[in-house]
């Protein structure tokens, strides 16, 4: 595959000095030309903001976006003294951890039932990757109501079956706020991981266990010792993905509670939305996105290079 | 063997049960909930079956969340901004998947790291981008221009890695037909590969276009006036910051809004699995 679209290149290049003339373009600004459209739209549209953002986070901003001066570190100091900020820290790696630890628990066996072949096969894919075609911020809202306090049917079915005695005001505390908002994350988040194991099931030929069977291999071994191994380059995609994702979801918990009540269940990003938006703190908030970065960076390093070393 | 079959399939289902009884949970209580009156809603314990059907609440709905405008507008900005990323990404995946040249694992990376900046991470600075732009009487602050861009930049990376695993799987002997026949390399990708293209390209369009028709965070940063704002916007906005929320009415509403997508998802997603996971691991 890789040989042969070179060959007609080397062959190219001395014709070319043979006869500069005829030559429209040079042959290496052809790649260029095709993905020059791209890079300048993500550079103007992505590029500019994040040097904006670093600028103004080295910057005295006013609440109104007036730049008053330098200020060198001290948003940085700033909010690595603020409580809220470190409490939504640890919250942020407690939502991330809690996330996606969770989606890909559940993912995996769900995986691997959609995998083998079963009457209605087709219509179960459908309807467990069906989360996926919902924005966030809708599925925020429907789960809202189903678990208001006052009128929702969760405390509803709760009651019925007799798990609580009397209704419970669920979004009102972050003890339990907190955690259905985790769990509203794991499930819309379920579909795209699914995806990527079934893909990875797909590229695992079937004649490996028909191996694995004649040489006596029970169900559970071939899933230990040959499905697991040969799964884990695509765990490793969907952790680093949903890591991503997830750190960077803002819509769930927005909706939900809005880091409240008393910003209990601020993650980084809404507390960075409400530092922005809500109180006039553009030099902190630019702070808080830097800083971040720089957290998502290291993380997946970090976990890139653990995988490296334990698959080694 | 029939029997056996038959004995897996009820296991397989029995397992799925507890999460897709989860995923229906939303879609039933929005259908049951849209269909009370202002006054079933606010009666405990909730009922599943409205004790009478209530159509009215569709109408108060689409006055409430000026519903019309809003699907409008929601159409407006994710076609444009789906055939704006489509535009940039499918020279780009064409030249991944055809031409290898020296910089392919360098735009590979840069591609990822622009999703690592998600919108929500630089949100102030496409705010002081968008207000940096004098645009018409004002700046691009509460336009839907500038949604559409933002939109589209950040939609590169997903459909030039789909599309380049799509593009990869297209056999190159038809083109190399044409360039033998003296074709030359472009009316041979406009002619001979671009057809073969066409169903990567949609399924790339329809996904870009969800993603897009799904969006919430720029949206509800740049735009300001009612008239403007995308149907998720103005649903969220029924509940948002408010005293009382008409819930039959949100539910309505969430229910047209999603359900029209959530079909076309269905429709769409055996097609999925393939190309999304090719293109996350090359």
């Amino acid at each position: 595959m890789v040989s042969v679209p070179e060959l007609p290149v080397a062959l190219a290049k001395p014709a070319r000095r043979m006869r500069p003339g005829r030559a429209l373009l040079p042959r290496a600004a052809v790649p260029w030309l095709l993905i020059g459209p791209s890079l300048v739209l993500a550079i103007l549209v992505i590029g500019y903001p994040f040097f904006e953002i670093v600028w103004l986070s080295l910057h005295d901003v006013s609440p109104f976006g007036i730049v008053r001066g330098f200020a060198g570190v001290a948003n940085y100091a700033r909010s690595l003294q603020d409580p809220v900020f470190l409490e939504a820290t640890f919250r942020t790696f407690e939502w991330t951890v809690a996330v996606v630890g969770g989606t890909v628990v559940i993912s995996l066996p769900v995986a691997l039932v959609l995998n083998v072949d079963f009457h209605g096969r087709g219509i179960a894919r459908v309807l467990v990757m069906l989360p996926w075609s919902i924005s966030l911020a809708m599925a925020a809202i429907v789960w809202l109501w189903a678990f208001n306090g006052e009128f929702g049917m969760v405390n509803a079915i709760l009651q019925q079956i007799g798990l609580i005695g009397q209704p419970v005001p669920w979004m009102a505390r972050a003890s339990t706020a907190f955690p259905v908002e985790i769990g509203v994350g794991i499930l819309v988040s379920i579909p795209f991981t699914v995806t990527i194991f079934l893909g990875g099931l797909a590229s695992i030929p079937g004649e490996v266990y028909e191996a694995a069977r004649i040489d006596g291999a029970g169900l559970f071994a071939q899933f230990r010792w040959m499905t697991l191994p040969l799964l884990r380059p695509f765990v490793t995609i969907a952790v680093v993905l949903n890591m991503i994702y997830v750190f960077n979801s803002f819509p769930i918990i927005w909706v939900m509670t809005q880091g409240g009540p008393d910003n209990s269940t601020h993650i980084l990003v809404t507390y960075l939305y409400m530092l922005a938006f809500r109180l006039g703190e553009p030099g902190l908030a630019a702070a808080v996105s830097v800083l971040m970065l720089a957290m998502i960076l290291a993380a997946t390093m970090v976990y890139l290079r653990i995988e490296e070393q334990s698959a080694a | 063997m029939q029997r056996r079959s038959i004995r897996r399939s009820v296991v397989c289902w029995l397992v799925l049960l507890p999460l897709i009884a989860l995923v229906l949970f939303p879609f039933a209580l929005m259908l049951s909930t849209a269909f009370k009156s202002a006054s079933e809603v606010l009666q405990y314990p909730p009922r599943w079956i409205p004790a009478h059907i209530d159509w009215g609440t569709f109408g108060a709905m689409w006055q409430a969340a000026g519903f019309g405008t809003a699907v409008l507008n929601s159409l407006a900005i994710s076609t444009l901004a789906t055939a704006l990323a489509l535009t940039v990404s499918v020279p780009a995946a064409y030249a991944l998947a055809r031409l290898p040249f020296a910089a392919a694992p360098a735009y590979r990376r840069f591609l990822l790291v622009t999703q690592m900046l998600s919108p929500v991470l630089l949100v102030l600075g496409l705010f002081r981008m968008a207000a940096a732009v004098p645009f018409g009487d004002g700046t691009l602050v509460n336009t839907r221009l500038v949604v559409i861009v933002i939109y589209a930049a950040f939609n590169i990376a997903f459909a030039v890695w789909m599309l380049a695993a799509y593009f990869a799987a297209i056999p190159r002997d038809l083109e190399e037909a044409a360039w033998i026949d003296g074709c030359t390399k472009f009316r041979g990708a406009i002619t001979v590969f671009l057809p073969l293209a066409i169903p990567a390209i949609a399924v790339t369009a329809i996904v870009t276009f969800v993603n897009e028709w799904n969006e919430f965070t720029v949206a509800l940063t740049m735009l300001r006036s009612p008239e403007k704002q995308t149907i998720t916007l103005r649903v969220v906005n029924l509940v948002a910051g408010r005293y009382t929320v008409d819930w039959n009415q949100v539910m309505a509403a969430a229910l047209v809004a999603t359900g029209p997508v959530a079909l076309l998802f269905a429709w769409l997603q055996r097609y999925l699995v393939g190309g999304l996971t090719l293109g996350a691991v090359k």
